[in-house]
């Protein structure tokens, strides 16, 4: 038992100490204290609520807490003193809550007019009673606009890290397609060079007979030429690539490009027995375009299709006007696609899966070729397969640009009018008779059009055999033939002419209308017996130049 | 000691009442549906808590802790995996980048919502033993489950038995998983299994 002095001693300081903490929470506290008895009435408010509400405290001390700030009750924060009462501690997070009482910021800088708070209610109990409530306030408004920004500063970094990381990944796949791509190529140009060597190599041995020499001669002709349109394929990649290629945008009848294109492809298709069906609508053309790599764009489809074709198979080609467009959409009944591949069939050096490539043998370039032309003249290619083995149908859209009249042409393109020859520019063909020869009506027509309007006479056949009627019948100055058409061709029509004594028209001048002006066909077509070749599309003032000059000259062989 | 399967079911049953309060108290405050799934509940000897939970919670974990005193005394504990508190915070606060760490708003929000799922668990209990419960202020600890342990239990001489409650919080077709952790002396438990035996013939079931 201590002494009873040094109990009052130990009890009085005790009691000072107590005091001592009071007036520390009262005057000097950093946090915002009220504390209630068990009726919610005010018994402390401390100096620091003064300082943030500037509510005193003879305003506030005796009233009830949910009077004196009714927005608790409406905010539904008076069931913390309920559960404090109940001896309930209460967490109120800022984050939730934004604050407890609205008390204005005291800086403005971090972006709150209110001051942002995280508060604690508790009870207050005395021998298991509760007797009052204690809430202590603080201010975190800096605390939370520095985690705001700590925040904003680390998606900031992450989106950085995470688009460096894209772009390295992109970088590193576009490194790995464009090894794949060169491993392709190599082998690709090498395959035929094996061939080209070695059979060049027999022949210098003097070691082959005259039929396997012959099959060395063909053999590395085939080679070469395939290599030569892998060479092709490449630098028109590497044009597209550099932004070199330029387009020769005319008017352009597509049905003429089309046709042109299904002309050089039949012997391909032929030789595999595969059906080429086409359907193309006369009302389709015509359109604004490059007319060689339009139809570049639709030979190249269709080396595709005829590629990816079992024998026997089927190709079909429709042109037609879908509103204010045109349609070319080349259909096969092939290997089709799988989903996989799909969406990467135009991508540049990413090739068909390496298996595929194998059979077929091809760089792959032609589809984003075929891509990067239609984008070109602002058109659009779709692929579509249900799947490998199902066949694929590819859907070229064009703009379609309507009839275009001279004049609006020279309005369209001003920068090219002076080159344009005007008809009253070209020679006249006064006393001229043409006879022209095109399977496809809207050609001949056309054809027939612009040599009426210099004057000449026009008589207009359908196939080779009216053709040889008419040549008897009319005895025409000049022959204008399509080489491409069903039954009989244009070579075998001028062959038959050829034959005919002069007097029947044997010797009369002629001009090819040529699809692919490939410089082994031009070669085919002045051997055949025509005197000139006329590109199709035709150019107007280059038609009536050639049948000016057509005129000035008779075959003679 | 075991519950049957009739206590561990009444149990069951009054917890997931005070679960529904907490649900609906998180989804008032948030503006979004926040469901808890039934708990489930077991009893294991603090020694044994370790190995009943390392494998649901490895690695940090956030616990919400509130010693709980009157004539009912123990600690009640809200525990999350690291990844399952920063979620759920994300989920609460409308964060819509997902955060990586819990910076001290993100505490104080846990804190809330542990504070709130106690509250109503220990006062369930409370009215329940129809006794007077007194609540710390609850405290977020970051740390591994064997530190979290050792400071629940380092100075406990007499056997104690945790009530472990398995449930997950249900936020915006998200799911968080969480264990509440009740440490009862074996006194305070036998008194609650009473009345939990109680409450079930009482309601006639």
């Amino acid at each position: 038992m201590k002494p009873k002095s040094l109990m009052t001693e130990s009890s009085s300081k005790e009691t000072l100490l107590n005091a001592a903490v009071l007036h520390w929470m009262h005057d000097l506290a950093a946090q915002g204290i009220v504390t209630t008895d068990s009726e919610l009435n005010v018994v402390e408010w401390n100096h620091w609520m003064f300082d943030h509400t500037g509510k005193r405290r003879v305003e506030i001390i005796g009233r009830n807490l949910l009077e004196l700030f009714p927005e608790l009750t409406q905010r539904r924060l008076d069931r913390h003193y309920k559960w404090a009462l109940e001896g309930k501690v209460s967490v109120l997070s800022q984050a939730l809550h934004g604050y407890l009482l609205a008390m204005p910021a005291v800086s403005g800088k971090h972006g709150f007019t209110q001051m942002q708070q995280a508060v604690r209610v508790s009870p207050l109990s005395h021998e298991g009673r509760v007797i009052g409530t204690l809430t202590i306030i603080e201010d975190v408004t800096e605390r939370v606009a520095r985690e705001a920004e700590l925040q904003a500063q680390i998606e900031e970094r992450s989106r950085l890290l995470s688009s460096e990381k894209l772009a390295r990944n992109e970088a590193e796949r576009a490194n790995r397609l464009k090894d794949e791509f060169l491993a392709t190529i190599s082998h690709e140009l090498r395959n035929p060079l094996n061939a080209i060597l070695g059979w060049a190599h027999m022949m210098r041995l003097g070691k082959l007979n005259e039929a396997n020499m012959e099959r060395a001669v063909e053999t590395i002709y085939r080679n070469a030429k395939s290599q030569a349109q892998l060479v092709a394929d490449l630098l028109d990649v590497s044009r597209i690539i550099s932004g070199k290629l330029r387009l020769d945008v005319r008017t352009v009848d597509l049905i003429s490009i089309v046709t042109a294109a299904i002309d050089s492809i039949r012997p391909a298709a032929d030789a595999k027995s595969i059906r080429l069906q086409t359907m193309l609508d006369p009302a389709a053309g015509p359109i604004s375009g490059d007319a060689d790599r339009l139809q570049q764009i639709v030979w190249n489809l269709l080396t595709n299709a005829v590629k990816f074709t079992p024998k026997g198979g089927r190709i079909q080609v429709k042109l037609q006007r879908v509103d204010s467009h045109v349609e070319i959409v080349v259909s096969d009944s092939g290997v089709g696609i799988s989903k996989e591949f799909l969406p990467h069939v135009f991508d540049r050096f990413r090739q068909a899966d390496a298996s595929t490539t194998r059979i077929h043998g091809g760089l792959g370039l032609g589809l984003s070729i075929v891509h990067q032309l239609v984008d070109l003249h602002g058109g659009t290619v779709a692929v579509q397969s249900e799947g490998e083995g199902k066949g694929a149908t590819f859907t070229i859209t064009l703009p379609f640009v309507g009839v275009i009249s001279q004049k609006e042409a020279e309005a369209v393109h001003p920068t090219e009018s002076a080159e344009i020859l005007s008809f009253d520019g070209l020679p006249s063909l006064e006393g001229l008779k043409v006879l022209v020869v095109d399977d496809e009506a809207d050609t001949g027509e056309l054809i027939g059009e612009v040599l009426r309007e210099c004057g000449s006479e026009v008589i207009i056949t359908r196939s080779a055999a009216e053709a040889l009627v008419a040549l008897e019948h009319h005895k025409p100055d000049i022959l204008i033939s399509d080489l491409g058409m069903p039954d009989e061709d244009g070579y075998s029509l001028i062959e038959k002419i050829r034959a005919l004594p002069s007097e029947r028209g044997g010797n009369i001048p002629a001009a090819a209308l040529t699809a692919y002006a490939r410089a082994e066909d031009r070669m085919r077509v002045l051997r055949s017996g025509f005197q000139f070749h006329l590109p199709k599309p035709v150019d107007s003032a280059e038609l009536v130049t050639v049948v000016a000059s057509l005129a000035g000259r008779a075959y003679k062989s | 000691m075991k519950l049957t399967e009739r206590q561990s079911d009444a149990l069951s049953e009054l917890i997931n009442i005070a679960f529904a309060r907490t649900g609906a108290a998180l989804s008032e405050l948030t503006g979004h549906r926040v469901l808890l799934n039934p708990p489930e509940v077991a009893v294991y000897r603090t020694k044994e808590l370790r190995d009943a939970l390392a494998k649901f919670v490895p690695g940090d974990v956030a616990s919400i802790h509130q010693v709980f005193a009157g004539p009912v005394a123990g600690d009640a504990l809200l525990l999350l995996n690291y990844a399952g508190a920063v979620q759920l915070t994300d989920l609460l606060t409308d964060e819509h980048e997902p955060s990586n760490f819990l910076d001290e708003s993100a505490r104080e929000v846990l804190t809330e919502v542990g504070n709130i799922l106690l509250n109503a668990c220990l006062g369930m209990f409370g009215n329940l033993l129809n006794v007077h419960v007194t609540f710390s202020v609850p405290r977020l600890h970051l740390e591994t489950l064997d530190e979290l342990l050792a400071s629940i239990t380092s100075n406990k001489t007499e056997i104690h038995y945790a009530l472990v409650v398995y449930t997950a919080f249900q936020i915006r077709d998200s799911s968080v998983k969480g264990f509440l952790v009740i440490v009862l002396s074996v006194e305070s438990l036998d008194r609650l299994i009473q009345e939990v035996d109680a409450w079930e013939a009482q309601s006639g079931r």
